[in-house]
């Protein structure tokens, strides 16, 4: 089973939508990633990072967008 | 060019092209996008279904019509761009499936989510990420569809192989993509221009269903749909240009290029 940290709201939402964590993973190593919301509304997680602890990188939701490319063609 | 500068070059040529500062080859044949998408495939009512914006003629074919996408299916475009073919899907498999764009361009990512939003399209997500290193689970997805992005990966074989990797097994893939008939004029592949154009980048028809066979999908069927690449010889666009100066004397683009659809199955 997997485990997640965030809480099962299901909210409908355009673009970082929590019901969708369960599919997603590290681009890089595939493991799971857990998710830490700074700022969210009724739609979507606006600002946060997914964090994959075997690579130790941090991946940036910004706008609504997670950012998961990896890390030397983010820029 | 190695792999990573390739990877550099497509995504800030895509940047340019969302914010509408550049076209592409691939939507040369004439300004009209809409009429563009009738002639790769797509119905009226189709067009009628998504938003105007998301349109931007940067296809090759109707990969969603193809995939006969089912009602809760859940669905990845590959280089999703403003999210056309994400919209059609979503309208196909309904508020039960999910529909997942993967785009490298932040620009083509942010007017897809801007064309969600406007449009109130619920059941699509798009995320930034690479084809070749897709940040999606094992045995994940029903479906992968692509539109003319494949031949613009500096990397095919890891492309396929992520997509073994995501589906589910027996998912599918419905891909439209652009292939080439005979090697190319030095000079075109060696241009910069025409790998953006999607043609440089383009394989021979042979080498593109290998790989895909290689990652491990079956009864891989690659379908010669036609002649899709016309090029104004006129034109003063960039990529165009750098295609056509790269023929020889007396050389037509579409004894080169064809579009194709790709099928198979986990």
């Amino acid at each position: 089973m997997k485990k997640h940290i965030y809480n099962t709201t299901i909210l409908n939402g355009y673009t970082m939508k929590r019901e969708l964590m369960d599919i997603l993973c590290c681009p890089m190593c595939k493991s799971d990633l857990s998710l830490d919301v700074t700022d969210e509304n009724e739609e979507e997680i606006v600002t946060g990072t997914l964090y994959c602890a075997k690579c130790d990188e941090h991946y940036p939701i910004e706008d609504g967008i997670p950012n998961l490319l990896p890390p030397d063609m983010r820029d | 060019m190695d792999k990573k500068k390739t990877k550099k070059v497509v995504k800030e040529a895509y940047g340019k092209i969302a914010q509408g500062q550049e076209g592409c080859g691939c939507g040369t044949c004439g300004p009209d996008t809409k009429e563009f998408a009738k002639s790769v495939g797509y119905s009226e009512e189709e067009l009628k279904a998504v938003p105007d914006e998301a349109n931007l003629a940067l296809s090759c074919g109707n990969p969603t019509a193809l995939a006969s996408l089912k009602e809760g299916e859940v669905v990845l475009d590959l280089g999703s761009g403003a999210g056309f073919d994400c919209f059609l899907a979503a309208t196909k498999v309904g508020l039960n499936g999910k529909i997942i764009g993967v785009d490298m361009t932040p620009e083509m990512v942010e007017k897809a989510r801007d064309n969600a939003k406007k449009n109130g399209v619920e059941n699509v997500e798009f995320r930034l990420g690479e084809i070749e290193n897709l940040p999606m689970e094992d045995n994940s997805v029903d479906v992968v569809i692509s539109n003319c992005v494949i031949n613009l990966s500096a990397d095919k074989p890891m492309v396929f192989q992520e997509v073994y990797r995501v589906l589910k097994p027996g998912g599918r893939i419905a891909i439209s993509d652009i292939a080439i008939l005979k090697e190319l004029p030095k000079k075109i592949q060696e241009s910069i221009e025409a790998y953006v154009g999607c043609v440089g980048g383009a394989m021979l028809i042979d080498e593109y269903k290998k790989i895909v066979e290689a990652s491990g999908l079956k009864d891989v069927k690659v379908t010669v749909k036609g002649t899709s690449a016309c090029i104004d010889p006129n034109t003063k666009d960039p990529i165009g240009r750098a295609i056509l100066d790269g023929l020889g004397k007396n050389e037509s683009l579409g004894r080169y290029v064809v579009s194709i659809y790709v099928e198979g199955h986990k």
